[in-house]
Order: structure tokens, then sequence, then C-alpha cells
């Protein structure tokens, strides 16, 4: 037993050490997300090694894990990480309050949005570079609306005849995310198009009658329309349906389309897949357009000037414009304007970008610390909604008492207000 | 006439018993042998052109080897440390009655798992522990030292103290009778904790998911990497899985003789 205790402790000292010695040469650490750009990145590290003599330890992980990952590492203030991707939105404020995120005062951002930048400053600085965006668009099968005899709608009253039409049997005229806490950002286009909205200045407002004519009417449209057993599910299930030609009308993020034009995704054939921007509502055409990835550096980290030569490179146009290729849609403005690069990006998403770069909205759900808990208690509402087709009579009074609960949880974190 | 019918009955209660428990499992096999566009086809194909792509990614693209290797040593050393630490403990609490000893060690079991992460990351950061094995073992010997402390506390109950006291008649040491009468009569109970204590370490997810990095990533994180962003690679994830049950499914199939065994010999002590 004392030789067993003698060795882990022998061992325990010598790595310990070896971890010391490693520290004094030019080498950082770096945590991607299992995303597209994070292969763009990984396969283009080797070459900035080689370039700038830092050795880049990478790290790949899935968007929850990654999240887990971070905040251990950051909350009991011990974390090794120099670089890391991060969500905007989904971490951002919490990260941010933390001050986790190193401010990057010196980085030029004139090249990005001003909507994606002012949703990544805090106290006047710039904490995240912004890297891809996304936006709410209408995919649609191009052959199944000609053989009806429809043309893509513009706005929610051709939405619903359109949906009512196409819904047969074995087919789903309409779907969009059912699953609660999922089916948030989803819906926030249509509250907006409503003229409702989630947050302002800091309080609940989801219970105006603009946001619940939204919901009313989201879960009118996924409730009649959508697939069965919706409420339980995000775009991991719409889209395999999608794809396998029992859904004719789906709203989601911009991101998917590469995966229903894809041959090796869908058997449908790229030249059924239409993409269009989400039908206007009474009150505006306003979809979300959110910066969902971007890359920040650790306030904790011990090597900041090896960790911003990195971040400049990995932000940089031209990884920008590659990563456009394959259609990754980035934030900087100056690649969209390219006419080289944008020609080989698909044109759907080329066009219904220059309309939301416009028209935008920069959130897509009640941006704030505890944005999970939040999009939980809308959640409820949305299931309610769906699930009684808008009609349910308690839709109002839940918004009430979900807005209350998400204003307590405004003030715990002190956020209410502001 | 009567006792053929309520024999088809009872085959076919069993078929439907084992389909329910199997369905998972066999569309999993099937799902890892399809492609992505056959597996979200619908309806769904029975006949399909199968393809081993899927275990190209697992073992080609990705480094699958080195997580089955990370697995290992980080389920063998947590085992072996348990078996160590915990046959004497169990013992002990088997002779002694030290039942609020039992009580604390099954404590560390039933106590979420996440409250032991913070204060594990920050000493084990703080010894440059980060990414080896040895960190990933100790917090998995959490995971399987109460199981075969449990196991074989009430295992050693059920071997009767007659044996040992004729022993100490004949002078034998505590230390003696515990390694060569009471040990050697232990085998299914033995084999009955390592098994199952092998199986939560070799499944854990948890500890792994922060302790381990880059290095010593371990196989349920491992299948993650088939989850992209707005992607989801199902066919990998299906061969991975099939991948990672296949060593823990083998072991249970070897031992469940006496793994049943083992657990009822505890469950029936007078």
């Amino acid at each position: 037993m004392k030789t067993t205790l003698k060795l882990g402790l022998a061992m325990a000292v010598t790595m310990g050490l070896s971890g010391a010695a490693l520290a004094q040469t030019k080498e950082i650490r770096v945590l991607l997300a299992n995303h597209p750009y994070g292969e763009v990145l990984k396969a283009a590290i080797p070459q900035f090694e080689q370039q700038s003599g830092i050795k880049v330890n990478v790290e790949s992980l899935q968007e929850s894990q990654l999240t887990t990952k971070l905040t251990t590492e950051f909350a009991t203030n011990s974390s090794s990480v120099d670089v890391f991707m991060t969500r905007p939105l989904q971490d951002g404020k919490l990260f941010a309050k933390n001050k986790w995120y190193e401010p990057l005062g010196g980085y030029d951002f004139s090249d990005y949005p001003a909507n994606t930048v002012s949703i990544v400053t805090y106290d006047g600085q710039p904490n995240i570079v912004p890297l891809v965006t996304e936006w709410q668009v209408l995919f649609y099968r191009k052959d199944l609306l000609e053989a009806a005899g429809l043309k893509v709608p513009t706005n929610f009253d051709e939405l619903t005849a359109a949906a009512e039409k196409l819904n047969t049997g074995g087919l789903a005229g309409f779907a969009s995310r059912g699953k609660g806490a999922a089916a948030v950002t989803q819906l926030s286009t249509f509250v907006y198009n409503f003229g409702g909205n989630y947050l302002d200045k800091g309080v609940a407002v989801f219970d105006s009658k603009e946001a619940v004519d939204g919901i009313r009417y989201y879960g009118k449209l996924v409730g009649s329309y959508g697939p069965r057993g919706v409420t339980s599910m995000s775009w991991e299930n719409i889209l395999p349906l999608f794809q396998a030609g029992r859904i004719a009308m789906w709203t989601d993020a911009s991101v998917f389309y590469g995966q229903l034009t894809d041959p090796a995704k869908s058997s449908l054939g790229a030249d059924k897949i239409g993409i269009a921007n989400v039908p206007a509502g009474p009150k505006a055409n306003s979809p979300f357009y959110v910066t969902s990835w971007g890359i920040a550096m650790a306030s904790q980290s011990k090597k900041k000037d090896l960790a911003k030569t990195f971040l400049e490179w990995a932000t940089s146009k031209e990884l920008a414009a590659k990563a456009m290729e394959a259609n990754i849609t980035m934030a900087r403005t100056s690649v969209w304007e390219d006419k080289a690069v944008t020609a080989k990006v698909d044109p759907g998403l080329v066009e219904t970008r220059a309309f939301v770069a416009k028209n935008g909205n920069p959130s897509d759900r009640p941006f704030m610390s505890a944005v999970g808990e939040a999009r939980d208690l809308i959640g409820e509402i949305i299931i309610e909604s769906i699930n009684t087709k808008g009609e349910s009579p308690q839709i109002d009074q839940m918004a009430k008492d979900r807005a209350v609960k998400v204003n307590t949880l405004l003030r715990d974190t002190g956020e209410y207000g502001q | 006439m009567k006792a053929v019918g309520l024999r088809i009955l009872f085959y076919l209660a069993v078929v439907l018993l084992a389909l329910i428990v199997l369905l998972p499992f066999l569309w999993m096999l099937i799902s890892s042998l399809k492609t992505q566009i056959d597996i979200v086809a619908w309806p769904p194909k029975f006949i399909f052109s199968p393809t081993l792509q899927n275990y190209y990614k697992v073992f080609g693209e990705q480094d699958f080897i080195r997580y089955f290797i990370n697995s290992t040593i980080v389920a063998v050393f947590a085992v072996g440390v348990s078996l160590l630490l915990g046959l004497p403990a169990a013992y002990s609490i088997a002779r002694f009655s030290q039942r609020r000893l039992a009580m604390v060690i099954l404590l560390a079991r039933l106590m979420p798992g996440i409250s032991f992460l913070m204060p594990w990351y920050i000493i084990f950061s703080r010894l440059g522990l980060m990414d080896s094995y040895v960190a990933l073992v100790l917090s998995h010997v959490l995971i399987t030292l109460p199981i075969v402390v449990w196991i074989m506390s009430s295992y050693f109950e059920t071997i009767p103290l007659e044996l040992e006291e004729s022993a100490m008649v004949d002078g034998a040491s505590r230390h003696y009778i515990f390694l060569k009468i009471i040990l050697p009569l232990s085998g299914p109970g033995i084999i009955t904790a390592t098994t199952l204590s092998f199986i939560f370490s070799w499944n854990n997810f948890l500890f792994s998911q922060v302790l381990s990095m880059e290095k010593t990533r371990t196989l349920p994180i491992a299948v993650f990497n088939f989850l992209s962003y707005a992607d989801i690679d199902w066919g990998g994830v299906m061969a991975a899985s099939v991948a990672i049950m296949a060593p823990a499914l083998v072991l249970t199939m070897i031992f469940q003789r006496y793994v049943v065994s083992g657990l009822t010999m505890g469950a029936v002590k007078g």
C-alpha cells in the first residue's frame, strides 16, 4: 500500500514539474468548438505555427461541453486557456459579467456590422470578435409549391394559406421548432414581426399584446400544420424530416441550407430546395440576424501577447474569405462585398443576408445571464400555444406569470432595467 | 391443447419483451451501416446496401484507437485501485460491522458528481495534473470504489465465520486469513464488482468531460466529435456507439453468470 502511495506522489510531482517546464516555451492553449470554422482553423494552424513560431495546443469540443469546460476552468480561477470560441448570445452576458473575457480595446472592428459589435460590447469595450453570423430564413420545397400553384409566401396570411394547402396526410405543411427552450430562438422573428420583443431595456416584455399575438400565431401555425410530436422537436428532428421530404416549408437558421442541398445528406436534390426571407408580419419585417459564434481571449491568460497574435490571425480576412467558400456565413462585411468571394457562395444565402443585414434584429433570445432559465420559462408558453393551436385562454396569463419570473431572474443578476 | 396455447403465449411474450429491449440496439447496429441519406429515409429502409464508411470515420478519420486505449487505461487502473483499497475495507466493514463507514462511502456515491468537479479541477490544475491519467483515474475511483465496497462487504458476510475461527485456532493472523482464505473464496463476488465498476468507469461522462483534454480524451467524450454545430453525423455516432458498447457487452456476456450470483449472494444473507 505504501509503495502505491509513494508511486502516486512521485508521479504527481514529476508531472507537476514537466507542466512548469512547458510554460516557458512559446505555446498557447486554444479551445475550439466542433464547428465548420473550427475545422478551417485547425487545418490552417500548422501554417500559423510555422510563421509565428508559436505552438498551438488545440482542443475541439461540442458546444455544450465547451461551455461546461470553460465555466469550470474560469470559475475555479485556474484556467490555462488563452483563446477560445464562444457564443456571444448564449455565454456572452455571463462570461462578461464575470470578467472572463479580455477586453479587446486595440482590435480593429471597422469591418464588422455595427449591431454585431454592439452586442459584444461591455463597459464600452468589445469583448469578442464576431466570427459567424446566421439569420432566420424560410426553407421551402420548390416542386411542392409549384405543384400546388402557390407563390413563395411574403406575409403571414400567405404563409398560413400555403401551409394549409400543402398540409396533406404524410406531408407537414409547415414546421418550426416546437421543443420549448429550443424553439425560443425560432419564435423570436415571429414575435418581432408582430411588433413584440422578449426584453426591452432589461425588462421582460413578452407579455405585451404584440408578443402574445406572435406566440399565438406561431402556435397556430406549428400546431395545425406541423409534423406529429412537434413539441418535442428541435432542429435535429426537423432537419431529417425535411431531408426525407416530409415537410414542405420550414423556418430556421440559415446555417442548415448547406445540409439541405448537399447530395451526400439529402436525396431530394438541390433544385427542389428554395430559400427565402421569413414572411413579413403585420407590424414588422425583421428576422433575427445574430452572431452565433465569436472568438475571444481569456482574461486569465498568462500569455496575452501570444494569444493576441493568434486571435488576429484567426479572425483575418483571408481566413474569412476561405471559410465563405465552404458556405460558412462570416461576420466580416468586406467578404460579402467582395464579388470574387460571393461568387463562390450560394446565391440564396447572399440574397437573404443582404436583406437581414439591413433589417435584421441582432438577438434571437432574451439576452441576459440566465438565458437558459429564461428560455425554459418562455418555452412553456410555446408548448401550451402549440398544443392548443394558439387558442388556449391561458396563454396571456402564462405570459404574464413567466415575464414576472424572468424579471426576477434579471433582478437576481443585477441586470433588471439595464 | 391448453398447454400448447399457453406455451405459444409464453414465447410470444418473451419475443415481445426481447424486442422492446433489443430494438434500439438493433436500430443502432443497422444505422451504423447506413449512409446519412438512408438513415433519414422515410419510410425506414430495411433493405439497403450496407457501407463501412461510418466505421472508417470512427477508426480512420477520428483517432478512436487512442480514445479506446485511454478509456481502457483509466478503467483498468480505477478498478485496480478500487479493488486494492476496497477489498480490505469491505472485509473490515463486514467483519466489524462498521455500518457508519459503509454509509459514508455510499454517501460519496450518492452526492451529485458535479459537486466534486470544481474542487477537483482546482486541485488537479494546481498540481499540474490536468490532462494526465492520474487525475482521471483518481476521479473514477470515486465511482468504482463504492461499488466494490458495497458488493464485497455483503459478499464477505455470506462467508461462514466458522472458517475464520478455525483458522485462528490454528494460529493464522487476520491478514493471512484475508489473503489465503477469504479472497480465494470470493471469486464470483470479485468478478461481479470488477465487471460492474469497470462498466461504470467505461461509461462515465461527467468527470472525463472536464478533467480530460485532447491527450486523455475518453470514448464517451469522443462520441461528441460527431456532433458539430447544427450538424449531427448520425452514422458516425451510431458506429462509435457500437464500438464503445462492444467491450462492455463482451465483458458482461463472459461474466454474466457470476454477476447474477454475486448480486444475489448479498441479497439473501440471513
